[in-house]
């Protein structure tokens, strides 16, 4: 029971379980709301938390200045993920609620309402079902560091806020265009969003208050406000600019609202990396073992090494390698297994690339265990590939390599001499591209969260992609 | 850097229902086991934690009888029978079933099996008795040190 003396030997199966079910997140959660509510009874209080399973719900904030598009953006983003869209119109509307009479009334009189009734009618709306159930998105409130402070005190924490910018003297015309439907309440612009229907076109209304001065004077008080609103969501927020199409602010809020934010659950990486040959895979696989030292598994490697170790593995592959016919799949898996059992890989994680070729690979990779838990795709269109192998060229005497056209070599002396590896010929290449591409689709299928990355390009960009990838957690798919 | 009072009060209400002991305990549950379904098999585990809390029965956990022979032989490498008592009063602090101030008594005799089961069994027992009560805190001791009978 010494745990200082023997290390401890988690079986790899319970860190890809927590992985897969996002144990970390779960907890982490459930930690949060308890820390927050502080109940008294903490267990019922947990049973209730896990019954309701919203941990993934939206709950976004959408912040701007006037003409810059919120309310459309909120509407649209509502429609899109089916949550409740809470604004100062619908929730003074609320018939049910005295503190909403209240605040109407307030409204009505000077136009705002305070800033501790708007709260508690925001708690109100919150707490009903259907905004625990599918989410919500908060249009324009909180404005001002109070309402943000004061919402932050009764536990309401957004996981997404999005602020759309765009120069006033743009929002100031833009302004000027605003139509309303009075029956949908949706909003229309004369010029960017013209409604298609004649007939909601007839009966569009001008709104009051959009002349210049009012939209300056109310430009003026955003700006005064929101410098002081964004320091309150630190991690979360994200800058739009509502300076171009409507559809594109849109998808940009929409891929943001659905991404997940890092999180500090500990991640060992198993990066596949797959692709045509000269694609990079070895080059992006050492760059990654050495910054993040994971251990840099080639197939390849793995079995020239077993040969020229002469193991008993190696006895075995020795007559493939010399008749030049490929290694067969249990041999070869059984190589590798004894390397990924290895005590370095499990505990740092790997990458492995050079496997699986074909579909059937893959699924005794997968009946062994080692599932990888980010697969790339490095994509290189065929002359890219021709231009990077068939250029290649090794000098027989000092045994450097040089490349003509990315490491051309210094003296005519030394390109006099150079030669080339007969497997970089042409044919041999062309051979060994059909070959992936025949499996490609198949894998494609197999590794449905993989992501595709362009491959040509320089080979640090490609890395930064794939650590990007690494690092943030999984896109969900749309379904 | 000063502490908030909100940050104090928080870690005193963590302490005051030993929250961390039992997300530890959900934690190492759930991947232990490894269910299907994670939020369901939690749901199990807090009502069971729940009614042993309110009725005071024993509440089946990890350890039962073989694992403390199987802790014993694991500290006892060599096989003579005993074991040292640094290591004994290691293995009940791991046990939670003794804190980092108390002081046992070193009688001079090494600890053979049975004085190790029987001081175990003794421990359980008092967190037993002291958690039958309704107004008791102490969800972990209660769910996490009960013996399987």
């Amino acid at each position: 029971m010494d745990a200082a003396t023997a290390p401890h030997r988690i079986p790899p199966e319970m860190p890809q379980y927590g992985e897969e079910n996002h144990i970390f997140e779960l907890m982490q959660n459930m930690l949060e709301q308890l820390l927050i509510h502080q109940p008294e009874d903490p267990i019922p209080f947990m049973i209730q938390h896990l019954h309701r399973d919203n941990d993934n719900v939206p709950r976004i904030v959408i912040l701007g200045p006037p003409a810059s598009g919120k309310t459309t953006i909120a509407m649209w983003l509502c429609k899109h993920l089916n949550s409740s869209l809470l604004t100062l119109e619908n929730l003074i509307l609320n018939e049910f609620s005295y503190t909403a009479t209240e605040a109407r009334r307030l409204y009505l009189q000077r136009k705002t309402v305070p800033s501790a009734l708007l709260v508690q009618l925001i708690q109100e709306r919150l707490a009903e079902e259907d905004c625990i159930k599918q989410g919500w998105i908060l249009d324009g409130i909180p404005e001002t560091r109070e309402q943000a402070l004061r919402i932050q005190t009764l536990g309401i924490t957004p996981r997404h806020v999005i602020v759309l910018s765009a120069p006033d003297t743009v929002l100031i015309e833009r302004n000027l265009g605003k139509r309303i439907d009075p029956q949908t309440g949706e909003i229309y612009h004369t010029t960017f969003d013209w409604p298609p229907e004649s007939e909601i076109q007839n009966r569009l209304m001008v709104p009051e208050d959009i002349s210049e001065l009012e939209t300056a004077q109310k430009l003026l008080e955003y700006h005064r406000n929101i410098i002081r609103v964004i320091p309150s969501y630190p991690k979360i927020l994200k800058v739009i600019s509502a300076d171009q199409p409507c559809v594109d602010v849109f998808y940009q809020a929409l891929t943001y609202v659905q991404s997940n934010h890092r999180t500090n659950a500990p991640f060992t990486p198993r990066v596949l990396l797959l692709g045509p040959v000269g694609s990079g895979k070895s080059l992006q696989a050492a760059l990654l073992a050495q910054k993040y030292r994971l251990v840099n598994v080639c197939c390849g490697q793995l079995l020239k090494e077993a040969v020229a170790d002469r193991t008993t593995f190696g006895k075995l592959i020795q007559p493939f390698f010399e008749k030049e016919m490929a290694v067969p799949d249990s041999l070869l898996m059984k190589v590798l297994s004894q390397r990924l059992d290895q005590q370095d890989c499990i505990q740092k994680g790997w990458v492995l690339h050079g496997v699986p070729r074909d579909l059937d690979q893959a699924h005794l990779l997968n009946s062994l265990g080692y599932n990888p838990n980010r697969v790339f795709f490095l994509n290189v269109p065929f002359d890219s590939i021709m231009e990077r192998l068939t250029l290649r060229r090794i000098d027989p005497v000092t045994g450097e390599r040089y490349h003509l056209m990315y490491k051309p070599p210094p003296t005519m002396e030394i390109q006099a001499r150079l030669l080339q590896n007969p497997k970089d010929a042409e044919e041999q290449v062309k051979l060994k591209m059909d070959l992936f591409y025949r499996n490609s689709a198949d894998l494609e299928q197999l590794y449905g969260s993989a992501i595709t990355l362009n491959g040509d390009q320089d080979p640090y960009t490609v890395f930064e992609y794939i650590e990007s990838g690494i690092i943030n957690p999984l896109p969900k798919k749309i379904p | 850097m000063e502490t908030s009072s909100r940050e104090l009060q928080a870690a005193e209400y963590l302490e005051k229902h030993q929250i961390k002991e039992l997300v530890s305990y959900l934690t190492s549950a759930l991947l232990f086991f490894r269910p299907e379904k994670p939020k369901e098999y939690l749901i199990s585990l807090l009502e069971r934690l729940r009614i042993a809390k309110v009725t005071g029965v024993a509440f089946p956990f990890f350890m039962d009888n073989s694992n403390i022979v199987a802790m014993f032989e694991m500290m006892d490498s060599s096989g003579r029978g005993t074991i040292s008592f640094v290591q004994y009063k290691e293995a009940l602090k791991t046990l939670g079933l003794c804190t980092e101030d108390e002081d046992l008594q070193d009688d001079g005799h090494k600890i053979t099996l049975d004085k190790f089961k029987e001081e175990v069994n003794k421990r359980m027992k008092e967190i037993c008795e002291k958690t039958k009560g309704k107004d008791s805190e102490s969800y972990q001791t209660a769910a996490g040190l009960l013996l399987l009978r």
